[in-house]
């Protein structure tokens, strides 16, 4: 019992990356998102085409794969490109995978937004000589942003436990850590991760519900 | 002078032809109604009028300018397509006002948006957007909703959703004002206060096309009356001649047919 204030000290260290690795992933994987969703919606079938099938192979396979991919392929492949050694590497690699990972699931969650919009909307804002940013940014964004705020909760939730996939390419996150003490017979430290989580994603919940509840004000 | 020229429009989706060749010309303070039943290229021809449908075939012609022309792209290019679109205006059949926005932020959210664009605008701007609120209460006072000025779409009954929808088209001062069925998506009880609207505006000689399936209304506010039928215009002159005496053996059935299921 004495190791306790040790091996909390130490689980709370390793949760700070997967702090970080949500934020950044959030950070880089929204814009990116509506990038993708943009393309996927192309009248371009050049640009739709291979959009969607890009979209469909990153939802398509597991994320834990896809790290192992994008972490181990270009020295197998001898790629003119490497990740940068040691722990920096391996934390860049978790964030490009993360990234093009949550980046494809958002893109799809904005294009259903987007989508749900009725064209009366887009149409009232023409025969009122708006342009087409004008109705963008001025008409339709705010009621995307209420449609799309449910969806984006549970993706966000998902994305701070699928930070512990991180620890695959050697990432020393939460779960690695209470892994090293379950090798030494100890199992209490990795049940104790679930409090981490369970209150990460309980303050993420009522965040949500705050943004939601101030987009009460219209129905859309 | 006519106000609005429409010369052999034609418009089709597909293998359908929607609009087979249309024409007709509106003078200035004039309201005109077209009926027809549902399918008869009504709504078509409006949306042609407001640019959100391209016909493949005629002219626009709006107070001498051509602003549309099939057969010269110059007439179609996208950034005077918005400027030109602004001798129209348009209330639709399902409001679509915008929802995040109050009865009188909906009103004056385009014409602030267009002043903008003026050139002295950053100097003048308090002035402007003073001038453009100030319309807009009027306007909104004018459909009879000074009381709900700050109230949002939702908090809102159809017929007055649609009077709000009214003072938005009224806002940016076009020549015509189209209605696409305006009280379609209303329940009956509702219609009469968007329609004595509409008769206010015929008495302050504001030139109308209106698309409606109320008879006896564009019977008495219309000073002039086209009859369509499968893209073809039937039949048109003053109420009288097309409800009172029609010529056309289609037009005589339309209106049976209407004065039956009512």
């Amino acid at each position: 019992m004495t190791q306790l204030p040790m091996i909390i000290q130490r689980l709370s260290e390793s949760f700070i990356l997967n702090g970080k690795l949500f934020a950044l992933t959030l950070l880089f994987s929204i814009p990116l998102g509506l990038i993708v969703a943009l393309g996927s919606m192309s009248r371009y079938k050049f640009v739709q085409g291979p959009v969607r099938t890009f979209v469909w192979i990153i939802r398509g396979t597991p994320l834990m794969l896809q790290l192992i991919i994008i972490f181990f392929g270009p020295g197998l492949l001898d790629l003119p490109f490497s990740w940068p050694g040691g722990d920096t590497g391996r934390f860049t690699a978790a964030t490009v995978a993360f990234v093009i990972n949550y980046a494809c699931y958002f893109s799809e969650i904005f294009r259903g937004g987007i989508q749900s919009i009725p064209s009366g909307q887009y149409e009232a804002g023409q025969v009122l000589g708006m342009t087409k940013p004008q109705i963008f940014l001025k008409v339709t964004l705010l009621q995307v942003i209420k449609r799309i705020m449910p969806p984006s909760g549970n993706e966000v939730i998902t994305l701070v436990k699928d930070t512990s996939l991180a620890r695959i390419i050697s990432n020393k996150e939460i779960i690695m850590m209470a892994g090293e003490y379950t090798n030494q017979g100890l199992i209490w430290p990795l049940f104790a991760t679930g409090i981490y989580f369970l209150v990460f994603v309980g303050i993420l919940t009522l965040l949500f519900a705050r943004i939601e509840k101030k987009l009460d004000f219209f129905k859309a | 002078m006519s106000i609005l020229e429409v010369i052999q429009l034609e418009k089709r989706f597909g293998g359908l032809e929607v609009l087979q060749g249309i024409d007709f010309s509106l003078n200035q303070g004039e309201s005109l109604a077209i009926i027809g039943s549902s399918g008869s290229g009504k709504t078509t021809l409006l949306r042609c009028l407001n640019f959100l449908e391209r016909p493949d075939k005629g002219r626009i012609i709006v107070n001498g300018q051509v602003i549309f022309d099939a057969d010269d792209p110059s007439t179609q290019r996208e950034g005077e397509v918005r400027k030109k679109r602004l001798h129209f205006g348009l209330v639709f059949q399902s409001f679509n006002l915008f929802p995040q926005y109050t009865a009188l932020q909906n009103v004056v959210l385009a014409p602030k948006l267009l002043a903008k664009e003026l050139p002295d605008f950053t100097k003048n701007k308090q002035s402007y957007f003073n001038e453009i609120e100030a319309h807009g209460r009027t306007l909104l006072d004018q459909v009879g909703l000074t009381d709900k000025l700050g109230a949002y779409p939702h908090m809102l009954s159809g017929g007055q959703q649609q009077r709000v929808a009214i003072a938005r088209a009224l806002a940016l001062e076009p020549d015509i004002l189209c209605f696409d069925e305006p009280t379609s998506a209303l329940d009956p009880e509702l219609t009469g206060e968007v329609l004595k609207v509409i008769r206010a505006l015929a008495n302050r000689n504001t030139t109308m096309v209106i698309v409606t399936h109320e008879m006896d209304f564009a019977r008495s506010v219309a000073d002039r009356v086209i009859f369509m039928d499968e893209g073809v215009i039937v039949e048109q002159g003053t109420p009288e001649e097309v409800f009172g005496n029609p010529k056309e053996e289609r037009t005589r059935q339309f209106l049976a047919r209407y004065k039956e299921s009512n």
